[in-house]
């Protein structure tokens, strides 16, 4: 063995000696159909998110590449063309523009894209490596028969930050542009930038360079960090990325789609945007999150094998249909089936496998439905919102969790707007009539408003003043209020204002078409929470998210330093009772959790002298010195590593104490 | 030395060139006597001037013309010494390498460390060459120089018979190159009527593509008339904007080119003539009275300002907002009046600005003055000093999260929060490491901030 270096590790027994479970037992049983169905139901999801956040970036991309192909077409001899894109704080992520700009950049083969993070740049030497490195290996690659011309190129060896070896490249390939990207401008340090870029501006004759800042405050500030002399070198153009509201936006309504197999819960949703408009700008993390409801859904739910519509009977195992009759929706929706006197339908349920699995699909594709109707119903707000003057528009997000807590029938919100539905002018009413028609609702309404449509072209077509639209009688305009003053006593009085007899007919046709819209919300507005089954297709837990996306490490050491027993669960430092909970000091402590609840008792800074006694105080009795000087030291050490003590200059003997307790 | 000691040959090279370089016939006639081909020539020599006179185009031209052996090394584009002196043996190789088609069997190997080596180098590749002259243009501002390089290259010449090295710098303190005798040839900045002359050399068009239909106008009249007016515009930009803040000729030239095009608007539109001069000056004079054109900004055209204000949607999040006012607030404030202005327990009772306590007195200004606290320079404050003031500050309950300290390290990426020092100032990890906030960071940016969340910044701020 001495003289061998390594060896083979060859086991004897292939077999542990502990048996293992192979085959997964109760609900946990069907989890590889589940991770299938998950795997499925998120690709199909993950590829609409993708669609939707491509088209998102496209108008941005085409005037970035225009700008791109525009400056190969007529080069700017003095200045070095530059693009600036303003992206918001987050844009560094994969789905950002500029990776965007980099992929279509890349697929041009006389074009060389480099992308310069500020990680790679301690100095102006290493940029220029990496500059030049980027540069010359991008297209390389695929074209291995022209690495050796690189290679055998006459004349000395070059320096390798030397921009020389890329001019050398860029003659020799005919390449029209060298795109440099910064995609976090900011972090690059402002002498670092200057330079380079006066750098790159002395060999703008010779190569073609053009630069792509990405810039998450404004251009100010960029011209201020840099130099006058950098300042002149560039010569820019703006370009405006969507900001993230809008990508949030977007990832929502791929999320509410018709087709998704799951349903994201409005309280998870509603703590997922709000976090996103509170802290993050990254469209990366809101992505991560439904997958992760996806994930801990088909993971955790054994009912989500019933997701997969196209799933057999003879595939889910029995005890699967135990736990759906389980479900509180689901006792529900029997016991409300025996009310109505459906008994034998009830005990078919409560009996078959199959009849069971029949009506589960039945109810989930009718549940997912009615989501669907809800979801068009808010589209209807939306274009109402958007036709009516003087009404802002609602997003759509903001709607569905509204919607789908149950919170927007009969809202304020709603009722000023069908209020101010009965107030709109024939124009605006015509124009309202033709948009919630072109909208997808139930074919019945449709026709009602269509009618009335009809009815309303009829009347503006017959009425005798036609430059002024019909008012309606619910308009304020169309009603007085006169003041009369009787024995000093003041007197209001409305007076509703003489209305043509078109304008009296234009009343009725808009009182009813408020009504059907009434009527159309009323049916599409119901409780999610009311569905059977809705427990299987909605997911809405905060609490894995909570603990996943937002952990409070700080928080956690503190705890437990403060109170060792609810982690350790021993019962030799149980809390006294009677004192509720306040942290007490016993000798049967970790050493660390100890010395940390003396730390919190003291000031700024804390003599180790003291702290040493205090400790020996707490931890005493039959001990030996020497052995606790050695916890205490460990101890003291552990609080160090923490970040919670430091040294300081100040006293040669105390220590600083650098951490407070609940930050 | 007179000049009429020169040789006919190099008095017609002046004479070119003194057309193409207006206003340089004494710089061009010293360059000619002390690197005529006939006279003996120095081993070093000095040509320095400010910014835009012309040092480097008329030192390469006449090089150029009078048809020298030389090669020119732009310091600039060199990033280290070493990367200097490697480029300008390879410079000099190639040189020689062009010229001498007959293929000398030099082989150059190219490595160049030192001063000694581009020494040793020069000697063997200048064996053959009778006169040779090497330019470093702007080597006092090269970048990581070693002390040695500017005395030592001064010296080459020393060393090499036949070679004279010629530095153009801007400014030439006395014995920079620590070598005494060496000739300098002073480029001065241009006067008023030199930089006219030179400008009114190249006047730009009135009408950029067609004539108005309406007036009798040709391209010879076009002519003749930009030439008439040019010269007086130009005259007017440097009494009024470029002698004071654009007296170089290229900054000069930039204005003039920047303020033509807005200046003959008024003669497009048809309210004036080619010639009413004085009339157009008085009904322009907002231009010439306005700096804004004397400032260089990135994006070229004025117009673009409209996309900044679209660019409002790209702002902070909520919470690295209140981040960066408790940031500025614990840069500024100091850590002692911290207990009066972010104690959430007590009655805040603070002096209000001007309103004094009974003891602070009459009018008696105090011995040391002291300036507003937003004109200082931001002062450094530990992390969790940040974090208890932005408890203090948020209008409603805070659960912190991780996401408090991604948002610091965003802001940090964004250099709205920089590392100031302290104890371990260069690593993140270090407990009780220090932080400030960034330049850009302005009390005025600060009191926008305030105002887009609602508040009220003056209450926490210490007078």
């Amino acid at each position: 063995m001495e003289y061998e270096k390594g060896y083979v590790f060859q086991p004897k027994d292939t077999r542990p000696a502990k048996k293992r479970k192979t085959e997964s037992q109760g609900l946990h049983a069907s989890w590889q159909l589940r991770k299938k169905a998950y795997e499925e139901a998120w690709q199909i999801q993950n590829s609409r998110i993708e669609d939707a956040l491509a088209s998102i970036h496209s108008k941005a991309l085409e005037d970035v590449t225009t700008y791109l192909n525009e400056i190969v077409e007529t080069p700017l001899p003095s200045r070095i063309p530059t693009g600036i894109v303003l992206s918001g704080p987050g844009s560094a992520s994969s789905n950002s523009l500029s990776s965007r700009v980099a992929s279509s950049v890349q697929s041009h083969k006389r074009r060389l894209y480099v992308t310069l993070d500020s990680g790679s740049a301690p100095h102006l030497k290493a940029v220029l490596k990496v500059l030049i490195q980027k540069a010359t290996a991008s297209v390389a690659e695929d074209e291995d028969d022209d690495e050796l011309a690189t290679i055998s190129r006459k004349g000395p060896r070059l320096l390798n930050y030397d921009l020389q070896i890329l001019y050398e490249y860029v003659r020799d390939r005919n390449i029209e542009q060298v795109v440099v990207s910064f995609p976090d401008t900011e972090a690059l340090g402002s002498a670092l930038l200057s330079e380079l870029l006066e750098l790159l501006h002395s060999w703008l004759d010779r190569i073609p360079f053009v630069c792509l800042f990405n810039v998450a405050t404004s251009v100010d500030f960029l011209q201020q960090r840099l130099s006058r002399g950098a300042v002149r070198c560039l010569n820019g153009r703006l370009f405006d990325a969507a900001p993230s509201s809008a990508e949030a936006q977007l990832v929502f309504s791929a999320i509410a789609h018709p087709d998704a197999r799951l349903w994201v819960g409005p309280t998870l949703l509603a703590s997922a945007l709000e976090r996103q408009s509170d802290y993050i700008q990254s469209i990366d993390e809101l992505v991560d999150i439904v997958q992760y409801a996806y994930m801990s859904c088909y993971y955790a739910n054994a009912l989500s094998i019933f997701l997969d519509p196209s799933v057999k009977s003879d595939s889910i195992p029995a005890d699967h249909f135990e736990a759906l009759r389980n479900l509180d929706s689901s006792k529900a929706f029997v016991e409300s089936m025996i009310e109505n006197g459906n008994t034998t339908r009830a005990r078919d349920l409560l009996e078959s496998n199959d009849n069971l699995l029949a009506e589960v699909q039945e109810q989930m594709a009718h549940g997912k439905a009615s989501l669907t109707k809800m979801t068009t119903a808010l589209d209807v707000v939306r274009t109402i919102q958007d036709t009516l003057p003087n009404t802002p528009t609602s997003l759509k997000s903001n709607l569905f969790i509204q919607a789908m807590t149950c919170k927007l029938r009969g809202s304020a919100m709603m009722r000023t707007m069908l209020l101010s539905v009965r107030k709109a002018q024939s124009d605006v009413a015509a124009a309202l009539m033709g948009s919630v028609c072109a909208a997808d609702i139930a074919d019945d309404i449709k026709e009602d408003i269509t009618s009335l449509k009809g009815q309303l072209a009829e009347l503006v077509a017959g009425s005798t003043a036609k430059s002024q639209p019909l008012r309606s009688e619910d308009d304020i305009g169309s009603s007085t209020v006169r003041t009369t003053v009787v024995a000093q006593k003041v007197h209001l009085s409305k007076q509703k204002s003489q209305l043509s007899k078109q304008d009296a007919a234009y009343t009725e046709i808009l009182r009813k078409f408020s009504d059907h819209l009434e009527a159309y919300f009323d049916s599409s507005f119901i409780d999610p929470q009311s569905l059977p089954f809705h427990e299987i297709f909605i997911y809405d837990h905060k609490s894995p998210h909570r603990e996943v996306f937002t952990p409070r490490p700080r928080h956690a050491v503190e705890r437990a330093l403060t109170s060792p027993h609810d982690y350790l669960d021993c019962d030799c430092c149980a809390p006294e009772k009677g004192e509720d909970g306040e942290a007490t000091l016993s000798s049967t402590q970790p050493a660390a959790a100890v010395l940390y609840q003396l730390y919190l008792e003291s000031g700024n800074l804390i003599n180790v002298s003291d702290l040493w006694q205090a400790f020996q105080a707490v931890m005493g009795g039959e001990k030996e010195e020497g052995d606790l000087m050695v916890l205490f030291q460990r101890a003291l050490a552990e609080l160090r590593y923490l970040g919670m003590v430091k040294s300081t200059r100040k006293r040669a003997d105390h220590v600083a104490k650098v951490a407070w307790r609940g930050l | 030395m007179g000049l009429e000691m020169l040789p006919d040959e190099s008095r017609y090279t002046v004479g070119a060139l003194k057309e193409q370089w207006p206003c340089r016939e004494p710089q061009l006639r010293q360059l000619n006597a002390v690197l005529s081909p006939t006279l003996p020539n120095p081993p070093a020599l000095v040509a320095y001037g400010a910014q835009a006179t012309g040092k480097s185009s008329i030192v390469r031209s006449y090089l150029e013309t009078s048809r020298q052996r030389h090669v020119i090394v732009q310091c600039k584009e060199c990033v280290t010494g070493r990367h200097l002196l490697e480029r300008t043996a390879a410079a000099v190789h190639q040189s020689l390498q062009t010229e001498a088609v007959k293929g000398d069997a030099e082989t150059y190997t190219g490595r160049c460390e030192n001063i000694s080596a581009l020494v040793s180098h020069l000697q063997r590749m200048l064996r053959q060459v009778d006169h040779y002259v090497l330019v470093f243009d702007g080597i006092d501002r090269q970048r990581e120089a070693p002390p040695t390089l500017l005395p030592a290259l001064a010296r080459l010449g020393e060393f090499i018979t036949n070679l004279t090295t010629l530095f153009i710098v801007r400014h030439a303190p006395p014995r920079f190159l620590h070598h005494p005798g060496v000739p300098h040839i002073h480029f001065p900045s241009y006067t008023r009527n030199q930089s006219i002359r030179i400008l009114s050399n190249e006047p730009l068009d009135i009408f950029e593509s067609s004539f108005p239909e309406d007036m009798d106008y040709d391209e010879e009249t076009h002519a003749e008339d930009k030439d008439w007016l040019w010269p007086r515009f130009c005259a007017a930009v440097w009494d009024s904007l470029a002698q004071s803040c654009a007296r170089d000729l290229s900054s000069f030239r930039d204005v003039c080119h920047k303020l033509w095009r807005p200046f003959v608007a008024p003669i497009h539109k048809g309210d004036f003539g080619t010639r009413d001069f004085s009339r157009l000056l008085v009904a322009q004079r907002k231009l010439f009275q306005d700096e804004s054109a004397l400032s260089d900004s990135i994006i070229a055209t004025p117009t673009a300002q409209t996309s900044v204000v679209k660019s409002k949607s790209h702002d902070l999040p909520y919470y690295a907002k209140y981040i960066l006012l408790a940031a500025y607030l614990a840069s500024s404030n100091p850590a002692r009046l911290d207990q009066i202005y972010f104690m959430k327990s007590t009655e805040r009772k603070r002096r209000k600005k001007g309103g004094g306590t009974a003891r602070s007195g009459g009018g008696k200004p105090s011995q040391n003055r002291k300036l507003p606290r937003h004109l200082l320079a931001p002062s450094p404050f530990p992390l969790d000093r940040l974090l208890s003031i932005l408890y203090a500050i948020l209008p409603h309950d805070f659960r912190s999260t991780i996401d408090v300290y991604a948002q610091i390290a965003t802001l940090a990426s964004l250099r709205l929060l920089v590392r100031a020092g302290g104890i371990g100032g260069g690593d993140p990890l270090e407990a009780g490491g220090k932080w400030k906030v960034g330049p850009a960071v302005s009390w005025e940016y600060v009191q926008n901030l305030a105002r887009t969340l609602d508040f009220g910044l003056l209450d926490y701020i210490a007078e």
